[in-house]
């Protein structure tokens, strides 16, 4: 209800009584004001209706940048392909989409189409190459060259790409395998490596003083709580082991974390390096 | 000499974690709402030998002492829904390991909120999720932020 009253409100300056709502030209009225009001599904609906009778290529790029907007990328990328051709826009949708391409999540896929220059866009080849070395930054892809990935950024960020790009090659990650055999040389040492120092002082100390209570109790005869504080000793020993894997695997995840976040956060403060849109 | 200071740093972390006597006698807020019966760390479910015996154990530590103790524990989940969660997801070799771990981790007095993300419910967030050795299960919350 709310939206029939929004959709007759718009259209009461060209109220007529013969005014029929539902003709193409409402349509395209109602799925702009829905459009420029960011309501894209809704909006969809009306171009797609729109687009039933009329053929507009500015129509056909908002159509398109409706599921773009609304995080549906495959379809964005589908409908922007409408106006490759014979077009004024062509450039921009062309743009439009490679970047759904690459928002879709897909960059083996983004990146086998931007290699397949027929559809790259002349006006736009810098920034499509910009994402493109994105990319790359983004999944566990082999890095392409140090040189082509940064000189194709400003130059004002090329610092913050290289480290990105250091980053990325070798990241400061520390090795399960290691933390595993340095507690089992040393119980806590694995972790005092990954950073948890005092998890690690207390591991050692917790199977130093069951080691003690073992041997001081074998020393005095106690063969029973000899036994049990052995028992435990080994538990906790195979625990602190054990632990160090599983801690240098979890410092490992956050090491990831934390970079895909600040590349993240990087390149959308800067807008992906991409012009506005304003179609 | 050994026996001394070990029997000295008991002793001391046990009083400076024991319950102070002005609290106990307080006027304290009653509820009397009926628990959620999900919440009950009573397990009745069976599935196989194994899973009885662990059951066993858990229900005997509820009866005789968690229930008694209070929720005690620092991290969500307690140090005992670990050991189960450990066990039914990781097995009988992987799961015991994972719980030597979650002890000492608990017995380190310096843990704190730079450590450990808070769960809602205020305690240390710890999942179990996290300990199996597979970084694409390991559940990454900001230190200082609220996990689920």
């Amino acid at each position: 209800m709310p939206m029939i009253i929004t959709y007759s409100d718009m259209l009461c300056q060209d109220s007529s009584k013969d005014l029929d709502l539902f003709s193409y030209k409402s349509r395209l009225k109602f799925g702009n004001h829905l459009y420029f009001e960011k309501d894209y599904l809704r909006a969809s609906y009306e171009f797609r209706e729109y687009l039933k009778y009329e053929d507009n290529d500015t129509i056909r790029f908002r159509f398109a940048n409706c599921f773009y907007n609304i995080g549906r990328y495959i379809e964005a990328a589908d409908n922007f392909k409408s106006t490759f051709y014979n077009s004024t826009i062509q450039d921009e949708s062309r743009l439009a989409y490679f970047k759904s391409l690459f928002f879709s999540g897909d960059f083996n896929l983004f990146r086998n189409s931007s290699r397949n220059e027929i559809y790259l866009p002349e006006k736009y080849l810098t920034e499509v190459n910009r994402l493109y070395f994105t990319s790359f930054l983004m999944d566990n892809s082999v890095l392409p060259d140090t040189g082509n990935f940064i000189s194709a950024f400003p130059d004002s960020n090329k610092n913050d790409i290289r480290n990105f790009y250091i980053q990325k090659k070798f990241p400061q990650y520390k090795s399960p395998t290691t933390a595993a055999l340095l507690s089992s040389v040393i119980p806590g040492l694995g972790k005092i490596y990954v950073g948890n120092i005092t998890d690690g002082l207390t591991s050692f100390l917790v199977t130093g003083v069951l080691t003690f209570l073992a041997i001081d109790n074998f020393k005095h005869k106690h063969s029973f709580r000899g036994w049990l504080f052995t028992g435990l000793g080994a538990f906790f020993y195979a625990g602190n082991i054990y632990g160090s894997a599983a801690a240098a695997t979890i410092f490992n995840a956050g090491v990831k974390f934390n970079f895909d976040n600040d590349v993240k956060s990087y390149f959308e403060k800067r807008n992906y390096f991409l012009p506005e849109n304003n179609l | 000499m050994i026996k001394s200071i070990i029997f000295c740093l008991l002793l001391v972390s046990t009083l400076s974690y024991a319950q102070t006597d002005w609290v106990k006698w307080d006027a304290v807020e009653v509820s009397y709402k009926i628990s959620n019966a999900s919440s009950k760390i009573i397990i009745t479910q069976k599935q196989s030998p194994d899973s009885g015996i662990i059951s066993f154990l858990r229900n005997t530590y509820a009866f005789f002492i968690s229930d008694l103790d209070g929720d005690n524990c620092p991290f969500y989940p307690s140090c005992s829904h670990f050991f189960v969660q450990a066990i039914s997801e990781s097995g009988m070799i992987k799961g015991p390991l994972m719980f030597a771990d979650r002890f000492m981790r608990d017995l380190n007095f310096f843990k704190s909120k730079n450590n450990y993300p808070i769960h809602r419910i205020g305690k240390f967030h710890d999942p179990v999720s996290n300990y199996t050795l597979n970084e694409q299960v390991i559940e990454i919350t900001p230190i200082g932020s609220i996990g689920d």
